[in-house]
């Protein structure tokens, strides 16, 4: 897994964080973004294999991200990180593209199946 | 309380609890990198390893727990939003159990789902619902000296749809348990919210039951 990279975006930092330091024990490369607009500046100036996206964001949200990232030629399969009451948002984020979803509190190692999916799919 | 004070009561607890699990998932996560650290740390520099691993496991017990509560009490956050909704009345049940179970515990009672595989669905004020089977339950549980149990069986008969809520044990005196139900403060309640809900209650003492009935409008 050592040439895997993951953006994780989530405004809860210690979250992401924290995620991202256990993804990189595991051998998969991490960087993480706290908003959208560093979420897509990172995107573009280091484009991972797999954006793990929180939906629930201020800003321009998850979905809002999501849209920005359909708008790039090299498509970048998204994982949404849902919580409770975003059932609509995780659908909308879907229909929108998405791989796939995970609820929050997310299992890692149910997230690590997702992202080496994902990357199958790539 | 009228429907917007409710919706704002729905509104902010549902916020409340989405920050909640965000809390949760952080505890998780912190808990699971110590977890990861711990596990690829020699025995030797970590004295008490299998202690703080066997903590760490019980803090991990926990926060399941708590997101099973927080998602349970943003589920009933949710009832709040529509007025009158399509429910799934087995759901309904299941998730009133759930919320009830603690209130039960305390009298020694156990709480039964005695849903049934067919599906019940239901056009109705889904927070008045709740409320009203949980007026039924409160009544037999305060009836109740300790211990027994209640089951609650939903049933469709045509367009109506009938919920049962009745005691089995030895906790409650079949001669006397409604002999004070007009002054009962959850049978009062009941009688209000059934009343918002176009459907009327019966008691039934010889079963000692409380019985619902709602038009299903489906």
């Amino acid at each position: 897994m050592d040439d895997i990279r993951v953006l994780i975006v989530d405004d809860e930092e210690d979250l992401a964080k924290t995620i991202a330091e256990r993804l990189e024990i595991r051998g998969i490369h991490t960087q993480t973004a706290s908003d959208g607009d560093k979420a897509l500046n990172l995107i573009k100036s280091q484009p991972p294999d797999v954006v793990v996206l929180d939906l629930m964001m201020p800003g321009i949200g998850g979905l809002g991200i999501l849209k920005q990232i359909n708008l790039l030629e090299n498509k970048i399969p998204v994982i949404l990180l849902t919580g409770y009451g975003s059932r609509e948002r995780s659908i909308e984020g879907m229909n929108l593209g998405a791989f796939d979803y995970v609820l929050k509190p997310c299992n890692l190692d149910d997230l690590i199946i997702k992202i080496q999916e994902a990357i199958k799919i790539k | 309380m009228n429907e917007k004070d409710i919706k704002f009561i729905g509104k902010i607890t549902a916020g409340v609890t989405h920050e909640l699990n965000n809390v949760l998932a952080s505890i998780r996560e912190i808990s699971g990198l110590m977890t990861d650290i711990l596990s690829i740390t020699d025995e030797k520099s970590f004295p008490r390893k299998e202690k703080f691993q066997t903590s760490l496991g019980k803090i991990q017990n926990q926060v399941q727990r708590g997101v099973k509560l927080t998602s349970q009490l943003n589920k009933f956050s949710h009832l709040t939003d529509n007025y009158k909704n399509d429910i799934d009345l087995n759901e309904l049940l299941e998730h009133l159990i759930f919320l009830t179970e603690r209130f039960a515990r305390i009298k020694n009672v156990a709480l039964q789902n005695q849903s049934i595989n067919q599906t019940i669905t239901i056009n109705t004020d889904p927070l008045r619902l709740q409320m009203a089977l949980f007026n039924c339950i409160s009544y037999l549980l305060n009836q109740t000296v300790i211990g027994g149990e209640i089951s609650i069986s939903p049933e469709k008969k045509g367009k109506e749809c009938l919920v049962s809520i009745t005691y089995k044990g030895e906790g409650i005196n079949k001669l006397s348990i409604f002999k004070d139900s007009t002054s009962s403060d959850e049978l009062l309640s009941l009688k209000s919210t059934m009343e918002n809900l176009n459907g009327v209650y019966e008691l039934d003492a010889s079963n000692t039951a409380v019985i619902i009935k709602i038009q299903s409008n489906k």
